[in-house]
């Protein structure tokens, strides 16, 4: 028993982390005003396999051109990325990305359909993440019919479909009212919680970070680079709400806030 | 599950009355071009226009009515939808697909534009001599001045929608697995649809503009020659038979475009 707990001790060890970035450098050109702005620099962080892990900053620190060269829509200039995955990773974007001459249940199997998944298949997964997202009295809505909210729950439910290894979400709360941001926190981590999905999450919100994530990194303000790597102490199950009556919550919400403020100073 | 409240007999009035007049400016509407119809019928009876020019309504109704049933109308009519559907077609199929590509493609954009920019103003009637020098002066000429004109507004226009559609939707195809052809097909061309189908009514309209010229120059059929024959022969009430068919034809066209889009664009508000 001692054995096997520990082969799989070191079987785990010897996985590679999900994702590996090293010294990841991007920096775009304007021809018009003949200027390069350098968005990231010298970035470096794995995820481990089933981490759930938050990129915070300020909007302009480069933390979305992170993710959209993790998600390949976006090509680096310098440094390495490695996805040890057998899968590319699945986005679920910023904004209202629903395509809207879909319905819901058209939208959640998008990526299905372009595989050639048979219909059958694709209806029986559709209707588990219905289901799974709480979207399931709105499969034949139209996404002019729904509210912000919902839309992103429809993103997410797009995005976990084909079940991807990774999953890279970039600020999808961001646009929500405060009251469902919770909601739609509290469904997150239930469902990375049945899933083990790798999480790479972007926010510029901190109280975000610290509800979702098992660790927060920092980054500063354009050039966008590292600052700082934060363990985030919670025990799992998380209570989005609960958790606010910790008062490492707030120890940890401050220290975050010092970091971002600091390199301001430029 | 919504909870109706109990309202007054008073609220319910209020609440219902903007709807209700709503629904009598609509019934109303249909009524509106009747009366100038009537006033047009008045004065023209009672000689208040010259009614050589503009003879009564209901003597046109009269001419239409004999025109109905020996068939003739309809032998013009014919000829003249059959030149639009084709030529139409011919257009549009092109017209949009050029669109769909200039839009995606930023280089086929950069070498192609121009040439398109540069054609598109030389007026379609200027050249009708033209074509019917190299296609003759049979049906085919027809087509391809119709399909001239319907190909650059569909192009335009589909190039349009494909420009606007916003980049996540592209994002969202890529990192759904999308390959360049799915992302044409499954993306670029539903976007574009709402634009496609403005560019399609106002290539409606322009094509029965066009026809009508055509058929005025180089034709032994349709409600352009029968409009021109009419005016050689000074047959004032059968050329008004021919304007309001040739205008009735389009207008029923935009209709049932309409009714298309209603019915392959439901997500685009009307």
């Amino acid at each position: 028993m001692e054995i096997v707990r520990e082969m799989h001790a070191a079987a785990a060890e010897a996985l590679p982390p999900a994702i590996e970035v090293s010294h990841l450098t991007k920096a775009f050109y304007d021809s018009e005003g003949d200027r390069v702005t350098v968005a990231v620099s010298d970035v470096s962080f794995s995820v481990a396999r089933g981490e759930f892990v938050c990129i915070v900053g300020p909007s302009g620190c480069g933390k979305t051109t992170v993710l959209r060269i993790l998600a390949d829509l976006e090509e680096k200039l310098g440094g390495t990325v490695k996805l040890h995955s057998t899968t590319p990773p699945a986005m679920v974007f910023q904004e209202a990305s629903v395509l809207p001459w879909l319905t819901v249940s058209e939208n959640i199997a998008f990526p299905l359909s372009l595989k050639g998944v048979s219909r059958a298949e694709q209806e029986a997964r559709v209707r588990d993440l219905l289901a799974l997202t709480g979207l399931t009295e709105f499969a034949k809505a139209r996404p002019h019919q729904l509210s912000g909210g919902m839309k992103q729950r429809v993103s997410v439910a797009r995005a976990l479909v084909d079940d991807r290894d990774i999953l890279l979400m970039d600020e999808p709360f961001g646009a929500l009212d405060e009251q469902t941001r919770l909601v739609l926190q509290q469904e997150l981590l239930r469902i990375w919680e049945t899933t083990g999905k790798t999480v790479v999450f972007i926010t510029h919100s901190v109280d975000e970070a610290l509800t979702l994530a098992d660790r927060v990194l920092v980054m500063s303000p354009r050039p966008g680079t590292l600052v700082a790597n934060l363990m985030v102490p919670f025990e799992r199950p998380r209570d989005v709400v609960e958790m606010r009556r910790d008062k490492r919550f707030w120890d940890m919400t401050y220290e975050v806030w010092r970091l971002l403020a600091s390199p301001a100073r430029d | 599950m919504s909870v109706t409240p109990t309202l007054t007999e008073e609220q319910w009035r209020r609440l219902k009355a903007p709807a209700r007049r709503e629904r009598i400016f609509r019934i109303a509407s249909y009524f509106s071009p009747l009366l100038l119809l009537l006033l047009w019928e008045l004065s023209s009876q009672f000689n208040l226009i010259d009614r050589r020019f503009f003879p009564a309504p209901s003597a046109i109704a009269g001419t239409a009515w004999r025109m109905i049933v020996s068939f003739e109308l309809f032998e013009h009519i014919g000829a003249t939808l059959r030149r639009v559907g084709i030529g139409y077609v011919m257009g549009a199929v092109p017209g949009i697909v050029m669109g769909l590509i200039l839009g995606l493609s930023r280089p086929a954009r950069r070498l192609l534009g121009p040439i398109f920019s540069a054609l598109y103003p030389v007026p379609k009637i200027a050249i009708l001599p033209l074509i019917l020098l190299i296609f003759g002066v049979g049906d085919a000429s027809k087509f391809v001045v119709i399909a001239i004109g319907v190909f650059f507004l569909m192009f335009y226009n589909t190039m349009g929608g494909v420009m606007q559609t916003p980049q996540i939707y592209m994002d969202v195809a890529k990192n759904a697995g999308a390959t360049r052809l799915q992302i044409f097909r499954r993306i670029a061309f539903p976007a574009a649809l709402p634009s496609v189908f403005t560019g399609l009514k106002l290539a409606a309209g322009s094509s029965y503009i066009i026809i009508a010229a055509a058929e005025f120059l180089g034709a032994r059929s349709g409600v352009g020659f029968f409009i021109w024959a009419s005016w050689q022969t000074f047959a004032v009430s059968r050329m008004f038979v021919g304007i309001v068919a040739i205008s009735a034809m389009g207008y029923l066209t935009i209709l049932a475009l309409e009714a298309l889009e209603r019915r392959f664009v439901p997500w685009a508000k009307h």
